[in-house]
Protein backbone atom coordinates (compact mmCIF):
# COMPACT_ATOMS: atom_id res chain seq x y z
CA UNK A 1 0.00 0.00 0.00
CA UNK A 2 1.43 3.49 -1.04
CA UNK A 3 1.04 5.99 2.30
CA UNK A 4 3.26 8.60 0.70
CA UNK A 5 0.04 10.37 -0.42
CA UNK A 6 -1.73 10.56 2.74
CA UNK A 7 -2.31 13.22 5.03
CA UNK A 8 -4.95 12.23 7.15
CA UNK A 9 -6.31 8.92 7.81
CA UNK A 10 -9.52 8.19 10.27
CA UNK A 11 -10.25 4.66 11.24
CA UNK A 12 -13.27 3.69 13.07
CA UNK A 13 -14.00 -0.39 14.42
CA UNK A 14 -14.87 -2.43 16.77
CA UNK A 15 -11.50 -3.95 17.85
CA UNK A 16 -13.86 -7.20 19.07
CA UNK A 17 -15.81 -7.44 15.66
CA UNK A 18 -14.08 -9.16 12.17
CA UNK A 19 -13.32 -5.87 10.96
CA UNK A 20 -10.50 -5.13 13.36
CA UNK A 21 -7.89 -7.07 11.44
CA UNK A 22 -8.16 -4.74 8.29
CA UNK A 23 -8.38 -1.48 10.44
CA UNK A 24 -5.46 -2.41 12.70
CA UNK A 25 -3.12 -3.35 9.67
CA UNK A 26 -4.41 -0.23 8.33
CA UNK A 27 -2.84 1.85 11.22
CA UNK A 28 0.30 -0.12 11.70
CA UNK A 29 1.32 0.11 7.77
CA UNK A 30 1.76 4.10 8.14
CA UNK A 31 5.37 3.88 8.79
CA UNK A 32 6.67 5.96 12.22
CA UNK A 33 8.64 8.66 9.36
CA UNK A 34 5.42 9.85 7.92
CA UNK A 35 3.80 10.08 11.17
CA UNK A 36 6.50 12.87 12.28
CA UNK A 37 6.34 14.46 9.26
CA UNK A 38 2.41 15.47 8.91
CA UNK A 39 -0.34 12.89 8.50
CA UNK A 40 -2.73 12.96 11.43
CA UNK A 41 -4.16 9.82 12.22
CA UNK A 42 -7.72 9.75 14.19
CA UNK A 43 -8.85 6.11 15.29
CA UNK A 44 -12.53 5.67 17.62
CA UNK A 45 -12.81 2.77 18.74
CA UNK A 46 -16.56 1.04 18.65
CA UNK A 47 -18.05 -1.02 21.07
CA UNK A 48 -20.88 -3.98 20.85
CA UNK A 49 -23.69 -1.52 21.28
CA UNK A 50 -22.75 1.19 19.30
CA UNK A 51 -24.85 1.94 16.24
CA UNK A 52 -22.10 3.52 14.07
CA UNK A 53 -20.57 1.49 11.22
CA UNK A 54 -17.27 1.01 10.84
CA UNK A 55 -14.66 2.81 8.27
CA UNK A 56 -11.91 3.80 6.83
CA UNK A 57 -11.54 7.61 5.61
CA UNK A 58 -8.37 8.34 3.95
CA UNK A 59 -7.64 12.22 2.87
CA UNK A 60 -4.99 12.58 0.16
CA UNK A 61 -2.61 15.91 -0.57
CA UNK A 62 -4.88 16.60 -3.22
CA UNK A 63 -7.62 17.11 -0.94
CA UNK A 64 -9.48 14.24 -2.36
CA UNK A 65 -11.31 11.72 0.42
CA UNK A 66 -11.44 7.85 0.18
CA UNK A 67 -13.63 5.81 2.35
CA UNK A 68 -13.91 2.04 2.52
CA UNK A 69 -15.74 -0.48 5.07
CA UNK A 70 -13.34 -2.53 6.67
CA UNK A 71 -15.90 -5.20 7.49
CA UNK A 72 -16.01 -6.35 3.56
CA UNK A 73 -12.73 -6.03 2.72
CA UNK A 74 -9.02 -8.03 3.47
CA UNK A 75 -6.44 -5.95 3.88
CA UNK A 76 -5.24 -6.48 0.23
CA UNK A 77 -8.39 -5.51 -1.64
CA UNK A 78 -7.97 -2.12 1.01
CA UNK A 79 -4.66 -1.52 0.29
CA UNK A 80 -5.55 -1.72 -3.93
CA UNK A 81 -8.61 0.59 -3.20
CA UNK A 82 -6.87 3.28 -1.81
CA UNK A 83 -3.63 2.74 -3.96
CA UNK A 84 -5.89 3.32 -7.27
CA UNK A 85 -5.57 6.98 -6.06
CA UNK A 86 -2.05 6.98 -4.83
CA UNK A 87 -0.54 5.79 -8.16
CA UNK A 88 -2.71 8.60 -10.35
CA UNK A 89 -0.80 10.99 -7.66
CA UNK A 90 2.60 9.27 -8.09
CA UNK A 91 2.66 9.54 -12.18
CA UNK A 92 1.68 13.14 -11.47
CA UNK A 93 3.96 13.90 -9.51
CA UNK A 94 6.08 12.05 -11.75
CA UNK A 95 5.66 14.01 -14.98
CA UNK A 96 5.16 17.28 -13.08
CA UNK A 97 9.10 16.72 -11.89
CA UNK A 98 10.60 16.00 -15.05
CA UNK B 1 -4.39 -16.56 64.66
CA UNK B 2 -4.64 -14.63 61.20
CA UNK B 3 -1.35 -13.02 61.03
CA UNK B 4 -0.19 -17.28 61.37
CA UNK B 5 -2.37 -18.33 58.26
CA UNK B 6 -1.41 -15.35 56.15
CA UNK B 7 2.70 -15.68 56.84
CA UNK B 8 1.84 -19.63 56.08
CA UNK B 9 -0.07 -19.67 52.61
CA UNK B 10 2.55 -17.80 50.36
CA UNK B 11 5.18 -20.01 51.50
CA UNK B 12 3.10 -22.87 50.52
CA UNK B 13 2.09 -21.54 47.43
CA UNK B 14 6.05 -20.46 46.54
CA UNK B 15 6.77 -24.17 47.38
CA UNK B 16 4.59 -25.27 44.78
CA UNK B 17 5.71 -22.61 42.29
CA UNK B 18 9.46 -23.71 42.97
CA UNK B 19 8.37 -27.44 42.17
CA UNK B 20 6.10 -27.33 39.61
CA UNK B 21 8.46 -27.89 36.65
CA UNK B 22 10.58 -30.37 38.70
CA UNK B 23 10.44 -33.94 37.44
CA UNK B 24 10.09 -36.82 39.90
CA UNK B 25 10.54 -39.97 40.01
CA UNK B 26 6.63 -40.73 39.87
CA UNK B 27 5.71 -38.02 37.77
CA UNK B 28 5.77 -39.25 34.03
CA UNK B 29 7.77 -36.79 31.25
CA UNK B 30 5.88 -33.69 30.30
CA UNK B 31 4.49 -34.22 26.79
CA UNK B 32 4.36 -31.15 24.63
CA UNK B 33 3.46 -30.62 20.90
CA UNK B 34 6.79 -28.65 20.35
CA UNK B 35 9.71 -29.56 21.84
CA UNK B 36 10.27 -28.92 25.58
CA UNK B 37 12.52 -27.07 25.88
CA UNK B 38 11.51 -24.51 22.58
CA UNK B 39 11.05 -20.87 22.35
CA UNK B 40 7.24 -21.59 21.59
CA UNK B 41 6.94 -23.73 24.41
CA UNK B 42 8.42 -21.40 26.79
CA UNK B 43 6.47 -18.78 25.30
CA UNK B 44 3.39 -20.07 26.18
CA UNK B 45 4.19 -21.10 29.52
CA UNK B 46 4.58 -17.44 29.90
CA UNK B 47 1.46 -16.45 28.71
CA UNK B 48 -0.10 -18.70 31.44
CA UNK B 49 2.00 -17.74 33.74
CA UNK B 50 1.11 -13.87 33.03
CA UNK B 51 -2.50 -14.42 32.72
CA UNK B 52 -3.21 -16.68 36.13
CA UNK B 53 -0.61 -14.14 38.06
CA UNK B 54 -2.18 -11.20 37.45
CA UNK B 55 -5.52 -9.94 37.70
CA UNK B 56 -6.00 -7.12 35.37
CA UNK B 57 -4.81 -7.32 32.10
CA UNK B 58 -5.19 -4.53 29.22
CA UNK B 59 -4.47 -5.18 25.84
CA UNK B 60 -3.30 -2.67 23.54
CA UNK B 61 -2.41 -1.63 19.44
CA UNK B 62 0.87 -0.27 19.30
CA UNK B 63 1.13 1.21 15.85
CA UNK B 64 5.45 0.33 14.89
CA UNK B 65 6.80 2.32 17.50
CA UNK B 66 10.61 3.71 17.39
CA UNK B 67 12.83 3.07 20.21
CA UNK B 68 12.87 5.91 22.20
CA UNK B 69 8.49 5.66 22.09
CA UNK B 70 8.91 2.11 23.33
CA UNK B 71 11.45 3.04 25.92
CA UNK B 72 9.18 5.90 27.06
CA UNK B 73 5.94 3.86 27.05
CA UNK B 74 7.82 0.90 28.98
CA UNK B 75 9.57 3.18 31.35
CA UNK B 76 6.45 4.86 31.93
CA UNK B 77 4.20 1.82 32.66
CA UNK B 78 6.44 0.19 35.28
CA UNK B 79 6.41 3.54 37.09
CA UNK B 80 2.73 2.62 37.66
CA UNK B 81 3.30 -0.76 39.11
CA UNK B 82 2.64 -2.81 35.80
CA UNK B 83 4.30 -4.25 32.81
CA UNK B 84 4.12 -3.97 28.98
CA UNK B 85 5.07 -7.80 27.51
CA UNK B 86 4.74 -7.44 23.77
CA UNK B 87 2.78 -10.52 22.58
CA UNK B 88 3.11 -13.08 19.53
CA UNK B 89 -0.46 -13.43 18.63
CA UNK B 90 -0.22 -17.02 17.43
CA UNK B 91 1.21 -18.35 20.56
CA UNK B 92 -1.79 -16.61 22.39
CA UNK B 93 -4.31 -17.68 20.85
CA UNK B 94 -3.14 -21.38 21.06
CA UNK B 95 -2.58 -20.43 24.69
CA UNK B 96 -6.41 -18.66 25.10
CA UNK B 97 -7.67 -22.15 22.80
CA UNK B 98 -6.17 -24.32 26.01
CA UNK B 99 -6.54 -21.88 29.01
CA UNK B 100 -8.85 -24.31 30.27
CA UNK B 101 -6.58 -27.41 29.65
CA UNK B 102 -4.39 -28.60 32.71
CA UNK B 103 -1.52 -28.07 30.19
CA UNK B 104 -1.59 -25.75 27.50
CA UNK B 105 1.45 -26.91 25.71
CA UNK B 106 0.13 -30.32 25.06
CA UNK B 107 -1.27 -31.50 22.08
CA UNK B 108 -5.40 -31.19 21.88
CA UNK B 109 -8.25 -31.98 19.76
CA UNK B 110 -10.51 -29.39 18.22
CA UNK B 111 -13.24 -30.76 20.42
CA UNK B 112 -12.06 -29.97 23.38
CA UNK B 113 -10.09 -26.52 22.63
CA UNK B 114 -12.75 -23.43 23.44
CA UNK B 115 -12.47 -22.18 19.98
CA UNK B 116 -14.86 -19.10 20.98
CA UNK B 117 -12.50 -17.81 23.86
CA UNK B 118 -14.22 -13.80 23.99
CA UNK B 119 -10.74 -12.65 23.82
CA UNK B 120 -9.69 -14.45 20.52
CA UNK B 121 -10.84 -11.72 18.35
CA UNK B 122 -8.31 -9.24 19.42
CA UNK B 123 -5.34 -10.95 18.69
CA UNK B 124 -5.13 -9.61 14.65
CA UNK B 125 -2.25 -6.88 14.15
CA UNK B 126 0.33 -5.98 16.58
CA UNK B 127 -0.65 -6.28 20.15
CA UNK B 128 1.06 -5.83 23.71
CA UNK B 129 0.03 -7.33 26.90
CA UNK B 130 -0.32 -4.63 29.90
CA UNK B 131 -0.42 -6.45 33.16
CA UNK B 132 -1.27 -4.95 36.62
CA UNK B 133 -0.85 -7.23 39.75
CA UNK B 134 -3.43 -5.98 41.75
CA UNK B 135 -6.54 -4.96 40.69
CA UNK B 136 -6.41 -0.83 41.65
CA UNK B 137 -9.01 1.49 39.23
CA UNK B 138 -6.56 4.50 39.92
CA UNK B 139 -3.63 2.68 38.32
CA UNK B 140 -5.80 2.25 35.40
CA UNK B 141 -6.96 5.35 34.98
CA UNK B 142 -3.47 6.87 35.46
CA UNK B 143 -2.51 4.67 32.35
CA UNK B 144 -5.34 5.55 30.22
CA UNK B 145 -4.59 9.48 30.89
CA UNK B 146 -0.61 8.65 29.61
CA UNK B 147 -2.43 6.58 26.48
CA UNK B 148 -4.85 9.71 25.95
CA UNK B 149 -1.94 11.60 25.17
CA UNK B 150 -0.33 9.83 22.26
CA UNK B 151 -3.50 7.72 20.78
CA UNK B 152 -1.70 7.29 17.36
CA UNK B 153 0.96 4.82 18.91
CA UNK B 154 -0.79 2.89 21.40
CA UNK B 155 -4.40 2.45 22.29
CA UNK B 156 -6.41 -0.28 24.47
CA UNK B 157 -8.42 -2.59 22.78
CA UNK B 158 -9.72 -4.81 25.27
CA UNK B 159 -9.38 -6.44 29.12
CA UNK B 160 -9.44 -9.03 31.07
CA UNK B 161 -10.07 -7.80 34.57
CA UNK B 162 -10.83 -10.08 37.66
CA UNK B 163 -11.72 -13.13 34.95
CA UNK B 164 -14.33 -11.14 33.21
CA UNK B 165 -13.58 -9.71 29.29
CA UNK B 166 -14.18 -5.89 29.00
CA UNK B 167 -14.27 -3.70 25.94
CA UNK B 168 -13.23 -0.23 25.81
CA UNK B 169 -16.24 1.46 27.09
CA UNK B 170 -16.69 -0.75 29.88
CA UNK B 171 -12.83 -0.42 30.79
CA UNK B 172 -13.77 3.11 31.04
CA UNK B 173 -16.63 2.71 33.24
CA UNK B 174 -13.98 0.67 35.58
CA UNK B 175 -11.37 3.27 36.05
CA UNK B 176 -13.95 5.66 37.69
CA UNK B 177 -14.82 3.26 40.35
CA UNK B 178 -13.01 3.06 44.26
CA UNK B 179 -10.23 1.03 44.98
CA UNK B 180 -11.32 -2.62 46.00
CA UNK B 181 -10.59 -1.95 50.09
CA UNK B 182 -12.64 1.15 49.67
CA UNK B 183 -15.64 -0.47 48.30
CA UNK B 184 -15.41 -3.40 50.77
CA UNK B 185 -14.79 -0.66 53.48
CA UNK B 186 -18.16 1.12 51.84
CA UNK B 187 -19.78 -2.25 52.07
CA UNK B 188 -19.13 -2.73 55.71
CA UNK B 189 -20.25 0.93 56.57
CA UNK B 190 -23.48 -0.03 55.10
CA UNK B 191 -24.06 -3.60 56.62
CA UNK B 192 -23.22 -2.14 59.80
CA UNK B 193 -25.60 0.86 59.57
CA UNK B 194 -28.62 -1.57 57.81
CA UNK B 195 -28.57 -3.94 60.57
CA UNK B 196 -27.13 -1.84 63.69
CA UNK B 197 -24.14 -4.10 63.84
CA UNK B 198 -26.48 -7.11 63.88
CA UNK B 199 -25.57 -8.36 60.41
CA UNK B 200 -22.00 -8.05 61.25
CA UNK B 201 -21.54 -9.67 64.17
CA UNK B 202 -23.47 -12.79 63.02
CA UNK B 203 -21.09 -13.04 59.79
CA UNK B 204 -17.95 -12.32 62.70
CA UNK B 205 -19.61 -15.26 65.06
CA UNK B 206 -18.57 -18.24 62.86
CA UNK B 207 -14.74 -17.49 62.75
CA UNK B 208 -14.83 -15.53 65.93
CA UNK B 209 -15.76 -18.81 67.99
CA UNK B 210 -13.24 -20.88 65.58
CA UNK B 211 -10.40 -18.35 67.37
CA UNK B 212 -12.37 -18.51 70.92
CA UNK B 213 -12.24 -22.93 70.64
CA UNK B 214 -8.22 -22.74 69.57
CA UNK B 215 -7.70 -20.11 72.26
CA UNK B 216 -8.73 -22.01 74.71
CA UNK B 217 -7.65 -25.36 73.50
CA UNK B 218 -3.89 -23.19 73.42
CA UNK B 219 -4.04 -21.89 76.77
CA UNK B 220 -5.16 -25.54 78.10
CA UNK B 221 -1.70 -27.18 76.84
CA UNK B 222 -0.10 -24.45 77.92
CA UNK B 223 -1.41 -25.13 81.28
CA UNK B 224 -0.84 -29.12 80.73
CA UNK B 225 2.71 -27.95 79.90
Amino acid sequence: MLTKYFTKVVVRFNPFGKEAKCARLLLSAIPPAQRISGVTIQNELLTAESTKKPIVKITFKDKTEMEADPSTLNFKELGNHFDRHSRKLSLKESIESQ
Amino acid sequence: MFNLTAGFLPRLRFSFTAFQHVRLMATGARNTVKPLHSRKTFLIDTYKDLMDKNPVVLFAHYNNLLKHENAFFRAQIQALGGKMTVLRNQLFQVYLRNAHLPDPCAASTKAVQNRTHPLLPLFKGPTAAITFSDTDPAQILKFLKLLEKSSDKMFVVGARIDGQVLDISKVHEFKTLPSKPALQSQLLGLLSVLSGAGLVKTLEAGSHSLYLTLQSHHDNKEKSN
